[in-house]
């Protein structure tokens, strides 16, 4: 017998609720591969590329207890870099619901999400759109 | 040594950049996907995929906004860049394995702020691939430094 992976779905969602991501040190191996891979680099050594975080912290959204919810597409977002991030800094991510539109195929929800770091502060944070299934019939 | 960086004062709204073309492969999403932890079938099931509106896996939507960061690097000479402020961006169609992208780039305004030692500059850019479609675009805020009188 086999069981599908269970998927959380547009319904599941609940507006306005918190969600907070284990944390992770960022490290001269994570930039050089980021380097390496996308050609993307920070302004000066020791430094983390301002996208390379942003990418980090989309990981770290899936490792939350629940399950993985259900995207249908990532639409598009908003993000302001707040302070800059330095090799050896621990981030993790906390994230709010904060509007859920039922569509004909699924439903939009938008996200609000904050880049921690280690003494609490905000490093980043923004805004993500997406485009989430309706649980199968 | 002279500086080959631009500053602020050199930029100029309405310049426009196109960068060379990438293909973007197997291996760049698997490497991705290893590295952000975004694992998310759309980007990691081929079997699965093959029932989605897209019928394949598709490359991390982060992944081609990185990727269009490096390719602005190969696009134009340096900014004098003191901080990425931020971005406005939208993901309008997937790309896929084997799709090669450019990016298209344009300063859009500049701004001077209270400190004089620098000023904003905001580049529109749009990602296209191999048939001129808009995969991403949106834009991006640059804090950017003046030149020393």
């Amino acid at each position: 017998m086999s069981v599908a992976a269970p998927r959380f779905y547009f319904e599941d969602v609940v507006l306005q609720g918190v969600l907070e991501t284990p944390a992770m040190t960022v490290t001269e191996a994570h930039v050089a591969l980021y380097g390496g891979l996308t050609g993307d680099a920070a302004r000066e050594h020791g430094l983390v590329p301002d996208l390379l975080s942003l990418c980090l912290t989309v990981g770290l959204g899936w490792r939350v207890p629940q399950p993985p919810l259900a995207v249908l597409a990532f639409m598009g977002f908003e993000w302001v870099v707040d302070s800059p991030l330095h090799v050896g800094d621990t981030i993790h991510s906390r994230s709010k619901t904060t509007l859920k539109r039922a569509m004909k195929e699924g439903g939009v929800i938008i996200e609000e999400r904050q880049v921690i770091n280690q003494r609490g502060e905000i490093v980043q944070h923004g805004k993500f759109t997406f485009l989430v299934a309706k649980r199968p019939a | 040594m002279s500086d080959a960086r631009r500053y602020f004062d050199d930029i100029q709204v309405g310049e426009e950049y196109e960068s060379p073309g990438r293909t973007v492969t197997e291996a760049d999403i698997v490497l991705f996907a290893g590295l952000s932890g975004d694992y998310n079938v759309l980007h990691t099931d081929a079997e699965f995929m093959k029932q989605s509106i897209f019928g394949e896996r598709i490359a991390h939507g982060l992944l081609g906004l990185a990727m269009q960061a490096g390719l602005f690097t190969r696009a134009t000479q340096a900014y004098a860049t003191l901080a990425f402020v931020g971005l406005r961006w939208k993901f309008k169609g997937p790309i896929k394995i084997g799709d090669t992208i450019r990016l298209r780039a344009k300063v859009a305004a500049k701004k001077e702020t209270s400190k004089p030692d620098r000023g904003l500059v905001t580049v529109e850019r749009t990602v296209v691939n191999q048939r001129g479609e808009v995969v991403q675009e949106g834009e991006t805020d640059l804090m950017v430094e003046r030149r020393r009188a």
